[in-house]
């Protein structure tokens, strides 16, 4: 790193670190309502390939998070009460927890806007090798209150934010030494209690550790740039996947294409917004006609779509809850918490089968913060 | 759709309600009341249907909310009508096990056979959705996966 890495004002204590690898955790939750509540809109049997691209983005934004814990369970994190903290799940709409806000993230159905605000949510943005240093831009909006440490700095991706948090690792490591990294080794979370989801599981004992854990989560998300459409695991990264739904080169909205990444010669990839592969039909009326943003007082009280939708809620915060369990040192606990999500998941296709009593048309949704 | 179609296909989930034992919110959340509701059509034809569901409403009605009054006309007039009888268990088990049921030999002779009066199931998406899945506690096998590993831990029932 260089001298003027040292010199930049955002991340200098590990105070500052925990409170942004906090912040990495609540981002990379904050997308998962998000995107499943999409997914669930999908009628069954239908867009088939819609469904995998979203779904699998999905299962590696809970790689991220898990990911995230463990650089901060490494760095000495205090993960109790993290996940269980009521304002861990953002009141959507919502900007994102790392300040962008240009744009806010909602609870929609599947459709073209939807994948839209999910490109603007991994959107790409190139970060210089040689300048490591991430600009913040002040703003002057009231983003989440959540932390006020910074409340008008704002990061223009999730990528350049992670970009901060690694340049705060290296400066704080140049400072500290290996004392930075003080955390329980127990509370790792392993490969052995992980199952293929989504790429590498990395326990974080060092520097390079956590700064591959951080790459890993940078490079999924967004690629590498705006040259490329792939990552750093020769994989399509989540921008160019979505986009794969809206982009065909005969412009039928009706049909998506698929991107090509050569794997073996990664540079003779498809270049960005020139997908060569198969195309493939999106169906966006087979969808179930939700309630945006839906809130469990848009329900009829004492209505079986209330009290599903109460049960809903409750259920997503003890799976939260049961998440932070496993990160605190009981790692075992991990894949039967992830068997929860799949509950989850049917509690959540009956509800959005259901139409909201008294509003023609409008189905219901699940409901994931408690207000 | 025809207005009076639409309201058939509200009685029909009433009807569903009462025979199977779960509540409208389990059935709609199912998504298979219009495609029940074509089948049978498709198989009895849309008079008998009527017939059934009209006659559950004329019950319905006359029973202003009185249990025993309803199960009396139910057993009476239904599930023990000749006509009725065999198409309204035969409903039961569709909701159940997403399989139409060929009906019995003496329905054939005394009304006639249909043309797609044959046993079968209702569709791939039909299958995973029937009511003995939930009823009995378990995952339907090979459809709704419980995760990866779940198999360790106790099984999660929820009997609605």
């Amino acid at each position: 790193m260089t001298a003027t890495s040292l010199q930049n004002d955002l991340i200098k204590t590990v105070d500052h670190l925990h409170f942004y690898l906090k912040q990495a955790m609540m981002i990379e939750h904050a997308t998962l309502p998000p995107y499943i509540t999409a997914l669930y809109s999908m009628k069954p049997n239908t867009n088939l390939e819609a469904f995998h691209i979203l779904r699998a983005v999905a299962v590696e934004e809970m790689l991220h998070l898990t990911l995230a814990a463990n650089v901060f369970n490494a760095v000495g994190g205090e993960i109790k009460s993290v996940f269980t903290n009521p304002d861990f799940i953002p009141q959507y709409p919502t900007f994102l927890p790392t300040g962008e806000t240009d744009f806010k993230v909602g609870l929609n159905k599947f459709s073209r806007d939807t994948v839209k605000t999910f490109l603007k949510i991994e959107r790409a943005n190139e970060v210089d090798k040689g300048q490591p240093l991430v600009v913040p831009r002040k703003t002057t909006n009231n983003l989440l209150t959540i932390h006020n440490r910074e409340p008008h700095y704002s990061f223009y991706s999730i990528g350049q934010f992670y970009a901060e948090i690694i340049r705060g690792l290296h400066a704080l490591y140049a400072e500290m030494g290996d004392d930075l990294f003080c955390g329980d080794l127990s509370k790792q979370v392993t490969p052995e209690y992980y199952y293929d989801g989504g790429g590498e599981i990395i326990p974080v004992t060092d520097l390079p550790s956590a700064i591959r854990a951080l790459r890993e989560i940078q490079e999924q998300g967004e690629g590498s740039g705006k040259e490329r459409i792939y990552d750093g695991d020769r994989e399509l990264s989540h921008f160019y996947r979505f986009q794969q739904l809206l982009l065909n080169d005969d412009g039928d909205e009706n049909y998506g294409q698929y991107y090509v990444v050569n794997e073996d010669e990664p540079e003779k990839s498809d270049r960005p917004g020139y997908p060569s592969g198969g195309k493939f039909k999106v169906d966006w009326d087979a969808v179930y006609p939700i309630k945006d943003n839906v809130k469990l007082s848009d329900y009829p009280e004492g209505s079986e779509v209330y009290e599903a939708a109460q049960e809903f809620q409750s259920a997503y915060s003890k799976f939260l809850a049961q998440i932070e369990f496993s990160f605190n040192g009981h790692p075992e606990k991990l894949l039967p918490a992830v068997g929860g999500m799949f509950h989850l998941k049917y509690q959540a296709e009956r509800l959005v089968k259901n139409p909201i009593p008294g509003i023609d048309g409008v189905h219901a949704a699940p409901v994931y913060r408690v207000d | 759709m025809s207005i009076d179609r639409s309201q058939l296909m509200k009685h029909f989930l009433d009807f569903s309600v009462v025979v199977t034992g779960f509540s409208k919110f389990n059935l709609q959340g199912t998504d298979q009341v219009a495609a029940y509701y074509a089948t049978i059509e498709k198989v009895v034809g849309d008079e008998i249907l009527a017939e059934l569901l009209r006659t559950f409403h004329r019950l319905a009605e006359q029973a202003t909310g009185n249990q025993l009054i309803m199960d009396r006309g139910m057993r009476t007039d239904i599930f023990g009508s000749e006509k009725l009888g065999p198409i309204a268990r035969n409903i039961i088990k569709l909701w159940y096990v997403a399989t139409w049921y060929q009906l019995p030999q003496s329905w054939r002779d005394n009304f006639g056979v249909k043309e797609n009066d044959v046993t079968f199931v209702v569709s791939p998406q039909a299958y995973p959705e029937g009511l003995l899945w939930p009823a009995i506690g378990v995952n339907p096998p090979a459809a709704k996966a419980p995760g990866y590993g779940t198999w360790s831990s106790p099984p999660v029932i929820t009997l609605r």
